[in-house]
C-alpha cells in the first residue's frame, strides 16, 4: 500500500509540473544557437516565446560583449540572417576572443551566452556539387566518383553500382568539431545511360539461399514439433520407433522397478521361456554334452566334471579322447562328440576359462565363510565323490541324468570348499529344473527323490530361518530341505533361522520350500515329480518369499494361476 | 718558446672560433641555405611547412579531444563553464584576431608569434603531463594525450625553429615569450579549484594551438602557394 502511495504521490506531483509549464503563457525568449560558418561572420539566433502576448510588442534587444569591452553593445545587424537574429559582419568578428551575447528587453535580461567564434563554427551546406567518374571495374559493375562541392575539397565515394541512380547529399563539419553543418541539396548521380546494357545481371536472382536456409529452419521447427507433439501416432508414423529386443509381454520397467515376481510370471507364461534364455550359455552346452554320453553311470558328477575342466584343458587340450569333459565347449550340441577340429578345442579352453570365472562368482555368493561348519564334513568330502555344484539355470535339463555317485574318478578339486559344501549331500545340490510348465510349476529332473533322501539331517530343525530380508546359507537351506524331503518330499513350512550374514541365490536354494507362517499341510502332488525346490523370490517384504503355486494350499481358485510365483498380496491372502 | 707556443695556439684558436663564427652565421646545417623564394628551398621549405602544419594539426587535434574529455569527465556539475572566459597567460602575446589582420601581418612576425607561442607553452605543457597524472582517477586517454602533446609541442618547435632560420633574412627579431606562472594553481589542495585549473589550462591550450594551426596554414598558403589556396 505505501508503494501504491507513493507512486500516486509522483504522479500527481508530475501532472502538476506538466500542467503548470502548459499553463505558464509566459514563455521567456531565448537564444537558439550562435554559429560561424566560415569563422568569418556570425549569427546568432532567438526565439520569442509568448512574450508578445503579455507585453508591448518587440522590445527585445540582442546585447553583446567582447571580453576586452566593457560595455554592452547592440546587435549591429538584425535582417542579414533573417527574423530574431543577429548578424555580425567581418568587422565585428574577432576569432579566438570570447564573446557574450545577451537577450534582453529593457532592463529584463532574457539569456544569456557567452562563446568564442572559433567554438562555433557550422559550415554551410556546399553547392553547386559536381561529381566525376574516377574510374569502373573490370567487371564493370562498379564504379567510384569523386564529388567537389569546392575547388580544393574532393569526396570520393567508392564502388557505386552501375546501371543504379543514386541521390547524394554532403554535410560539413570543422576537423576538430563534432557538429555537423546542414546537410547540401541532393545531387544526382545516375548510371543508367552508362550501364544499361548491365540492367539484367544486376537482377538479382532467385534468392536460392534463402530458399535452402528457410527450408531447413522450417524442416528442423516441424521435426521438433513432432518430437516433443503428444501424438504417438503421429510421431509412430514418421518416427518409427526402433524395435528393441523384447519379450512380448515384458515392460521393461518392471525389471527396473525390481518386480521380479511379475517379471517371473511373465517369463514362466511363455512357452519358449527355456529355449531363449541361457541359449549361449557354453558350459550350459557343456553340460549336455556330457549328458548325451551314454556311459553315464560312469561317469563322474557334472560337477566334478566342470570343476576338473580347466585343470584337464590347461594340460592337454587335444588329447581328451579319454576324458569326455571339455570337448562339449567345442560343439554345437548337435555335433557328435567325436568329431571336433583342433578350432574348436581351442575354442574349448577359452569357455573353461570363462566357466572358471562363472564358478568363482559362485564361490563368492555361497557361504565360504561358513568353512568351520564344513570342516566336520571333510571326511564326508574324502569318500564322497567330488561334486560340483550347477547353476541350475541351464534349461535343457531333460538331458540331464540323475545324480549319479561315481565312486571310479576322484577328481581332484579344484574347489575344495565347494566340494566340501557338496558334500554335505552326497549329491549336488541343485536339481536342475527341467522344465517350467505353462501354469508356471517348476518341474525338476526325476530321481531327485532318492537324492534328496541320501541327504543330511543335521541340524536343519534347530535352525530357524528368519523370515525378513535375509538370505539363507545354501548350506543351512540345504539341512533344512534334508529334513522336509526326509520325511514328506514335499514342501515343509519351516522356520528356521540362520545367520544374518549368510546369503544365497535363488538357484542356489535346495529347499522344496520355504513357507512363511504356521506350517500348513500341502497335498501332495503325485502325479508330478517332486520337485526338490521352489525358487524363493526374495521380497523387500517380511512375507515376501514366493512358493510354487502348486505346493501350497490353493484356498479358492484364484491361486490358478499362469505364474509359478505367488505376489506379497497373495501371500497375505493364503496366511492368516 | 714557451710563448711562441701560447702565441700560436691562441691564433689557431682565434682563426677557429672566427671559422667557426661565419660558418654558424651563415647557418650549418645539411640543408642547403635558402633565402626566400629559392624554388629549392621552396621545396624542402614546403616540406618543413608540410609537417609543421600536420604536427600543428595534430596537436590541436589532440588538445581539443583532451578537453572535451576533461569536460565531460570532471567539469559537468560544477559550472566551469561561465569561468573559462578568464585569460590565458599567452593573452599578453598580441596576435590577430581574424583572417584580416593574419593576411595583413608580415610573414615573419607571424613566425616569431607562432614561435614566442610555442615557446611559451613548453614549460606549461611540461607541468601538465605530470600534473594530471595526480588527478584522482584520470582517464588513461587524457594521461596519454598530454604526454603526446609536450612531444610534439617540442617538435614544432624545433621545425619551426628551422623555418625561421630559413624564412628570416637576417636578424632575428625579439624572442617572444610568454612566462607561466600557473604551476601553483594546479598543485593546489582543493581538488574544485585545482579542477579548475585544469580546465583553464586546458581551454587555453585548445584555444592557442588552433591558433598556432590557423597561422601556420595561413603562411604556408601565403609563402608556398602564394595565396591561391
Amino acid at each position: 500500500m505505501d508503494l501504491w502511495h507513493l507512486l500516486f504521490t509522483l504522479a500527481l506531483i508530475c501532472a502538476n509540473d506538466s500542467l503548470s509549464t502548459s499553463d505558464d503563457l509566459l514563455q521567456w525568449p531565448q537564444i537558439s544557437i550562435c554559429r560561424s560558418p566560415e569563422m568569418e561572420t556570425f549569427s546568432c539566433y532567438w526565439t520569442d516565446g509568448n512574450f508578445y502576448n503579455l507585453t508591448a510588442p518587440r522590445t527585445i534587444q540582442l546585447l553583446y560583449m567582447k571580453s576586452i569591452d566593457e560595455d554592452w553593445k547592440e546587435c549591429p545587424d538584425y535582417i542579414t540572417s533573417g527574423e530574431n537574429s543577429c548578424y555580425f559582419n567581418v568587422s565585428y568578428t574577432s576569432i579566438w576572443v570570447p564573446y557574450c551575447v545577451r537577450l534582453a528587453s529593457k532592463n529584463q535580461v532574457f539569456d544569456q551566452k557567452c562563446f568564442s567564434v572559433d567554438e562555433i563554427v557550422l559550415p554551410d551546406p556546399p553547392v553547386h556539387i559536381n561529381w566525376t567518374l574516377l574510374n569502373t571495374s573490370q567487371t564493370g559493375i562498379h564504379a567510384d566518383i569523386q564529388l567537389t562541392p569546392r575547388v580544393s575539397t574532393m569526396v570520393p565515394l567508392y564502388s557505386l553500382k552501375m546501371g543504379r541512380d543514386y541521390e547524394i547529399r554532403l554535410r560539413s563539419r570543422q576537423q576538430t568539431s563534432e557538429k555537423f553543418g546542414e546537410f547540401s541539396e541532393i545531387v544526382y548521380v545516375s548510371f543508367s545511360q552508362l550501364g544499361s546494357e548491365c540492367v539484367h545481371s544486376e537482377e538479382i536472382g532467385f534468392p536460392w539461399f534463402l530458399v535452402v536456409t528457410f527450408g531447413a529452419c522450417g524442416l528442423a521447427v516441424t521435426v521438433i514439433l513432432i518430437v516433443l507433439s503428444k501424438q504417438p501416432r503421429l510421431k509412430m508414423l514418421i518416427f518409427p520407433p526402433v524395435p528393441v529386443p523384447k519379450i512380448k509381454g515384458i515392460d521393461p520397467d518392471l525389471l527396473k522397478k525390481g518386480k521380479l515376481d511379475e517379471v517371473n510370471s511373465i517369463l514362466a507364461s511363455h512357452g519358449d521361456y527355456k529355449t531363449k534364455l541361457y541359449n549361449d550359455d557354453l558350459w550350459v552346452e557343456f553340460i549336455e554334452l556330457d549328458i548325451e554320453d551314454p556311459d553315464e553311470k560312469n561317469r563322474v558328477s557334472d560337477t566334478d566334471r566342470l570343476l576338473s575342466e580347466d585343470h584337464l584343458k590347461s594340460h592337454n587340450c587335444l588329447g581328451a579322447k579319454d576324458d569326455d569333459s571339455g570337448r562339449a565347449s567345442c560343439y554345437e550340441p548337435d555335433i557328435p562328440e567325436t568329431d571336433f577340429s583342433a578350432s574348436d578345442t581351442c575354442d574349448a579352453i577359452s569357455d573353461s576359462d570363462q566357466f572358471k570365472k562363472v564358478t568363482e562368482k559362485e564361490e563368492d555368493l555361497l557361504c565360504l565363510d561358513r568353512k568351520d561348519e564344513e570342516e566336520s564334513l571333510a571326511s564326508l568330502a574324502n569318500t564322497d565323490t567330488q561334486h560340483r555344484h550347477v547353476n541350475t539355470q541351464s534349461e535343457n535339463i531333460q538331458l540331464w541324468p540323475p545324480f549319479a555317485e561315481s565312486t571310479d574318478s576322484l577328481r581332484p578339486s579344484v574347489h575344495h570348499q565347494i566340494s566340501n559344501q557338496n558334500s554335505l549331500t552326497n549329491t549336488d545340490f541343485y536339481a536342475q529344473v527341467s522344465d517350467i510348465t505353462p501354469a508356471g510349476r517348476v518341474v525338476l529332473s526325476p530321481g531327485q527323490k532318492s537324492k534328496v533322501g541320501r541327504a543330511q539331517r543335521e541340524g536343519c530343525a534347530e535352525q530357524n530361518f528368519t523370515i525378513d530380508n535375509t538370505y539363507f546359507c545354501e548350506a543351512d537351506v540345504k539341512k533344512c530341505i534334508a529334513v522336509t524331503s526326509r520325511e514328506e518330499d514335499e514342501p515343509h513350512v519351516q522356520e528356521q533361522s540362520c545367520n544374518e550374514d549368510a546369503y544365497f541365490t535363488t538357484e542356489s536354494l535346495t529347499t522344496a520350500g520355504v513357507n512363511l507362517g504356521a506350517p500348513t499341510a500341502e497335498t501332495p502332488v503325485s502325479e508330478m515329480p517332486v520337485p526338490d525346490y521352489t525358487s524363493i523370490h526374495i521380497v523387500h517384504s517380511p512375507q515376501g518369499l514366493v512358493l510354487n503355486a502348486t505346493a501350497l494350499p490353493v484356498p479358492d481358485k484364484e491361486f490358478n494361476i499362469s505364474s509359478g510365483y505367488v505376489s506379497t498380496d497373495q501371500l497375505n491372502k493364503i496366511m492368516p | 718558446m714557451s710563448a711562441k707556443g701560447a702565441s700560436l695556439k691562441g691564433l689557431l684558436l682565434v682563426a677557429l672560433l672566427v671559422s667557426n663564427m661565419l660558418l654558424t652565421k651563415e647557418g650549418v646545417t645539411s640543408l642547403p641555405i635558402c633565402p626566400n623564394g629559392s624554388i629549392n628551398c621552396q621545396v624542402s621549405l614546403e616540406e618543413l611547412f608540410d609537417r609543421a602544419v600536420k604536427l600543428s594539426h595534430y596537436i590541436h587535434f589532440l588538445s581539443s579531444e583532451m578537453f572535451n574529455e576533461f569536460d565531460e569527465r570532471y567539469a559537468q556539475g560544477r559550472g566551469f563553464i561561465a569561468k573559462a572566459v578568464n585569460g590565458c597567460h599567452t593573452s599578453s602575446l598580441t596576435t590577430p584576431e581574424d583572417k584580416e589582420q593574419a593576411q595583413q601581418i608580415h610573414h615573419e612576425d607571424l613566425l616569431n608569434l607562432v614561435l614566442g607561442v610555442l615557446r611559451s607553452w613548453n614549460d606549461p605543457l611540461i607541468h601538465l603531463a605530470s600534473e594530471v597524472q595526480r588527478i584522482k582517477e584520470a582517464p588513461e586517454t587524457i594521461l596519454w594525450k598530454a604526454v603526446e602533446i609536450e612531444e610534439q609541442n617540442k617538435r614544432l618547435l624545433e621545425g619551426m625553429e628551422k623555418i625561421v632560420g630559413r624564412v628570416h633574412s637576417g636578424e632575428i627579431g625579439n624572442e617572444i615569450y610568454s612566462p607561466w606562472e600557473g604551476l601553483p594553481s594546479l598543485q593546489l589542495a582543493d581538488e574544485d579549484s585545482r579542477l579548475f585549473a585544469f580546465y583553464n589550462l586546458l581551454h587555453c591550450l585548445r584555444r592557442d594551438s588552433h591558433k598556432i594551426d590557423n597561422y601556420l596554414k595561413l603562411l604556408k598558403c601565403r609563402l608556398i602557394h602564394d595565396n591561391n589556396c
